[in-house]
């Protein structure tokens, strides 16, 4: 197994705010591994997001990373000044957020936001930058490439605009590419494009990607491995077939009865989850999840259940060798 | 029988885009020629792309934009050239449930007088009557009676949709039109709204035209499905026949888009190509032939209309016959699974 290229131990990040410290993330730790692309899914509120701006330190006023560490091929990332941050980010570590419209500048053209990436971390000629500029949209195929160079973003399609974010992204051939719901504004046909398109340009140019979602489908057709993330906390991890065919946690077990099959015939009710996901200004002392569980027990309002297992994980208290067996749940491997 | 609740003819919206002075103005026809019925009870999905118009069909039928030409036939009456005046029963039985439960409640109204605001318009009650109804509506809708009290943001994304569906239901509608109203949901809160608002249609009897561009949702909620496409619908079926015997190139394309949670079902090998066309310069003949693997000469000239295809499966493609049969011969690309 080839050694992670980013690692990411204990991340606690939290938000001061007006009305009390917003715990959205709170001891985060996975790996990274070379040319493998993670998925991190979970809910709005889950911490999913904040964990990646946490790594990037991209976070916004009032957040701030507690504790932990985050090690990007060696590099302590939470250590780095502004400038080695800088240089890190959009060379060695590429992004792309989910609304491609409010994250490009409107008054440039695209061909010089490319440009600048290009030459942000590069020692280029205008024209050398240029020519970059052209392989890279050619690279995510947009058609004509040098013609639309000079196009402003209001006049691509919101699928194209992602394909330039992902150019800019790409322009210093990152290791790692970090992708915040890139397919969350595209209609589905759009999205079947983004997703093939990041999957090839991952296995032609090797590298890893994280890539945040909060839907099932997206995870099971593109990723090779999954964190579960909820209230802040990793769930469940997993292999994805592991994931989908041995779920581990009720809460993954939940989520997967709550989207209806489109193979079913029979018109099942969905299963939803009960409640609410948890208030992150108090988030209660056990299990985040017990209060929406329907195998709660004593024990998960009164600790924090570990992550068992061990290539899947799971944070449930069911998996304690002492604990009751329950049919809906799988069991991990130690 | 059951008997259409609604009925549209040949609707279209258009719009003029402001543009140079002399100029001519162009035209975005974000509707542009649908013909539905809507039986009484039913819950009919419409799904398509963004830009597509069903939101602006939604609109259009509710007259929150006048159309442009064609007819609305709501229970029979016309809906279309009405004056104001006579809309009022109208307005009391179709309602409509929004997308963003952020926006759509005033968020200095408290939620009692939310729910209320529907009744007083329509003058129904006095106003200890009201506060009768909003407690059984709060309870009908699964919110703690105390809310009324409360104001909007003190509310979770899938509370202040349910306060948008008591809103809706408050005057007792037949019709109630929901334009992605899970949208903006959590996944696991979504399934909580969608199996609500099946109770409802079953307790209060009511019809949906249910908008979305979820399709694995839309399988899940209708009796029949619309698929539209830059305006037109381009194909109309029951669902369960829709999935299994799509006879459009663009609702297979759909189709196959859609990511199954399940990594061991087969992909589609090839996303479709290209994107949808712009409403202002609508391709000649069928208008989704930019985009199509099947497209010849012939869908250039021609515009194919909606036809039966057999048990009332409607498909507006000139090789609709060909590509149901393909489909009764296979299962559709999403049943099957890898080895």
């Amino acid at each position: 197994m080839s050694a992670p290229i980013l690692s990411v131990r204990d991340l606690a990040t939290s938000f001061f705010t007006r009305r009390g410290e917003v715990q959205a993330v709170r001891g985060v730790s996975f790996d990274v591994r070379q040319g493998e692309i993670l998925g991190l899914v979970g809910e709005s509120g889950s911490g999913k997001s904040i964990t990646c701006m946490s790594v990037l330190r991209l976070l916004k006023a009032g957040g701030r990373i507690k504790s932990g560490s985050a090690t990007f091929e060696g590099t302590d990332i939470l250590s780095l000044d502004e400038d080695a941050l800088s240089d890190l980010r959009g060379n060695r570590i590429g992004v792309i957020f989910q609304d491609p419209m409010t994250s490009l500048n409107p008054t440039l053209t695209v061909g010089d936001q490319v440009m600048e990436a290009v030459r942000r971390h590069r020692k280029a000629s205008a024209a050398e930058a240029r020519a970059r500029a052209i392989e890279l949209f050619e690279l995510v195929r947009i058609p004509s490439a040098a013609k639309r160079l000079n196009s402003y973003p209001h006049e691509f399609s919101g699928g194209m605009r992602q394909r330039v974010m992902i150019a800019i992204a790409l322009a210093c051939d990152p290791k790692l590419l970090i992708a915040d719901e890139p397919t969350t504004a595209l209609d589905v046909t759009i999205q079947r494009q983004i997703l093939a398109l990041l999957k090839d340009l991952q296995r032609r140019l090797g590298m890893s990607v994280i890539l945040i979602t909060h839907d099932l489908g997206v995870i099971a057709e593109v990723t090779d491995r999954v964190l579960v993330l909820y209230g802040g906390l990793v769930m469940e991890t997993a292999p994805v077939r592991d994931l989908f065919a041995r779920p581990a946690h009720p809460y993954t077990v939940g989520l997967l009865g709550a989207v209806p099959d489109l193979r079913d015939d029979t018109h099942k009710r969905l299963t939803p989850i009960p409640g609410s996901p948890p208030n992150m200004l108090s988030p209660p002392p056990g299990c985040p999840f017990t209060p929406r569980c329907p195998h709660a027990m004593a024990q998960c309002m009164a600790a924090l259940p570990p992550l068992f297992g061990a290539a899947h994980q799971s944070r449930c208290w069911l998996q304690h060798p002492d604990a009751p067996k329950v049919d809906a749940i799988h069991e991990v491997a130690a | 029988m059951r008997q259409p609740l609604l009925q549209l003819r040949d609707l279209h919206k258009h719009f003029h885009l402001p543009t140079a002075p002399f100029a001519a103005k162009p035209v975005l026809r974000a509707v542009d020629g649908v013909d539905l019925d809507l039986m009484k009870g039913e819950t009919l999905g419409l799904v398509g792309e963004s830009g597509c118009g069903k939101s602006t069909l939604a609109r259009t039928v509710i007259r929150l934009h006048e159309p442009t030409s064609g007819s609305i036939l709501f229970d029979g009456q016309e809906v279309v050239k009405a004056p104001e005046r006579q809309l009022s029963s109208f307005r009391r039985r179709v309602q409509m449930i929004f997308q963003d439960p952020y926006a759509s409640l005033n968020p200095r109204m408290s939620v009692g007088d939310l729910i209320a605001e529907p009744l007083e318009i329509a003058g129904i009650g006095t106003a200890a009557e009201r506060r009768k109804k909003v407690a059984s509506l709060l309870d009908r809708v699964g919110l703690p009676s105390d809310s009324a009290q409360r104001f909007a943001h003190e509310f979770s994304g899938g509370q202040r949709q349910r306060i948008g569906i008591a809103r809706a239901i408050a005057l007792e509608p037949d019709l109630v039109i929901c334009d992605e109203p899970i949208s903006a949901l959590d996944v696991s809160v979504q399934a909580q709204v969608v199996n609500m608002l099946e109770d409802l249609q079953a307790d209060l009897g009511l019809t949906y035209l249910f908008i979305t561009h979820d399709l694995s949702m839309v399988r899940h909620i209708s009796d029949r499905i619309g698929v539209m496409y830059l305006g037109k619908i381009v194909e109309l079926a029951t669902s369960a026949d829709l999935y299994h015997r799509p006879s459009h190139p663009y609702t297979r394309a759909l189709l196959s888009a859609i990511p199954v949670p399940d990594p061991e079902a087969a992909r589609a090998v090839e996303p479709m190509q290209g994107e949808i066309p712009s409403p202002i310069d609508i391709p000649s003949g069928c208008r989704f032939r930019t985009r199509c693997p099947l497209a010849t000469e012939l869908c250039a000239r021609v515009e194919p209309q909606l036809t039966d295809i057999g048990g009332g499966h409607l498909a507006a493609c000139h090789f609709a016959g060909e590509l149901a049969q393909q489909a009764n011969g296979v299962t559709s690309p999403t049943k099957e699974r890898t080895q």
